[in-house]
């Protein structure tokens, strides 16, 4: 059995009011709706792109909103930097989950999506949430950010929490919808975990990435799969400079871990509905990925029944790309 | 029921000699990271350590994964 909990993509004055009645929320939405937002129990980060009833919306005067469950025996807002983001661990509840929001392309989303897995707490404190980004016309222009809405602070550098103890019968727990799957061959593999790859090895052959990609004419819209004991785990391509040997990724690749290439998805919309049964329980909260946004032309498509924020990243314990991630919190009473 | 944590089950998993076969996200995860963490490191302090974590992982997990965890744990 699920605990339902709120979420709708609503005008500014209406989440104006909600703010001001003292609710405890987590937002997504452009910097220009979430600066018109008073002070108040809520965290948010940057993102005009969502995921509606109607299918796939750029919006910037709408606000999505995620209400923390009333049955939340505490709410805490916090920010973390780089150098103090192993605390984001400490400070999450026993029993409950963290909503985290880490703006695109900073050093705090670097830490966190290299060090998580080795802070004490990971994966026994759950914490979900996203990537804040800009519209995709302003990157480079503007800054993505996340708004601590209690400290009324805006940050480029660190990331904000939104920390939610539960009661001991309701548990959080996440799951990945992953459309691409590996097409086997090739196993390619790191040494060194990074964001930015010169060599690999394939099938244990010493390889500079960059030349084999564009050697097999590989397709990098396309995400490199890892498999990390049965689950999916995608890292996507930013850039790849085949005249320096560069490669750019929206994620970490890790040593120990067997990455292949995928097969081509033609249907991002289709590939999503084949996999979300319409009518199934409802998530929590839910996030997909603006690549699949971009390469799968989701504007006006649904994605099942699924709403949320479309990101520049994807947080379900570790930082993911090209995937949906749901919060579910289970009532085990 | 949950082994104790100094039940050699423990040891088993994070050694890979125990199988942990699922579709759960956070299982798997933990799988890999054992799987990384012993191959980086598999002196007796670090097995003793990442069993630990595995005691505790299926502790705080134990309502959620009943089903995954009695497979494995069998």
């Amino acid at each position: 059995m699920l605990a339902a909990i709120s979420t709708t993509l609503q005008s500014i004055p209406e989440v104006q009011s909600a703010v001001a009645a003292g609710e405890f929320l987590f937002l997504a939405g452009s910097r220009e709706a979430l600066s018109q937002l008073p002070a108040g129990n809520w965290v948010g980060g940057t993102i005009p792109y969502f995921m509606t009833e109607q299918g796939g919306l750029l919006a910037e005067d709408r606000i999505f909103v995620t209400r923390v469950p009333e049955m939340a025996l505490s709410v805490k807002a916090a920010d973390y930097g780089p150098e103090n983001l192993a605390n984001l661990y400490r400070d999450a509840p026993v029993h409950g989950f963290t909503f985290v929001v880490l703006p695109a392309a900073t050093e705090v989303l670097k830490t966190f999506a290299e060090k998580a897995p080795s802070f004490d707490g990971f994966l026994l404190r759950p914490v979900v949430g996203w990537v804040a980004g800009v519209r995709v016309d302003k990157i480079g222009k503007e800054s993505p950010v996340v708004f601590n809405g209690k400290t009324g602070s805006v940050h480029e550098a660190k990331c904000v929490a939104l920390h939610v103890t539960l009661p001991a019968n309701i548990m959080a727990d996440m799951d990945i919808v992953n459309i691409f799957e590996s097409q086997g061959g090739d196993v390619i593999r790191f040494e060194e975990a990074g964001f930015q790859v010169t060599k690999c090895l394939v099938n244990g052959k010493s390889t500079n990435l960059a030349k084999y990609i564009t050697e097999k004419g590989v397709r990098t819209e396309f995400p490199l799969i890892g498999d990390y004991n049965g689950s999916n785990i995608n890292v996507s391509f930013q850039n790849v400079d085949a005249a320096k040997g560069v490669v750019d990724l929206y994620a970490p690749v890790f040593p120990g871990v067997d990455y292949r290439f995928v097969k081509p998805v033609a249907d991002y919309a289709g590939a999503f509905a084949n996999t979300l049964t319409e009518g199934a329980e409802h998530p929590a909260f839910a996030c997909n990925c603006i690549l699949n946004y971009l390469y799968g032309k989701l504007e006006g498509k649904k994605t099942g029944d699924i709403t949320g924020p479309i990101t520049f990243g994807e947080i379900a314990h570790q930082l993911l790309n090209q995937t949906l991630v749901r919060l579910y919190l289970h009532n085990m009473a | 029921m949950i082994p104790a944590v100094d039940h050699p089950i423990w040891t088993q998993i994070v050694t890979g000699k125990k199988p942990v076969q699922t579709g759960k996200l956070a299982i798997n995860l933990l799988a890999q990271g054992n799987k990384i963490n012993y191959e980086k490191d598999s002196s007796p302090a670090n097995v003793k350590l990442l069993a630990k974590r595995t005691h505790d992982f299926f502790i705080q997990y134990e309502k959620v994964f009943a089903t995954e965890f009695a497979k494995i744990l069998s």
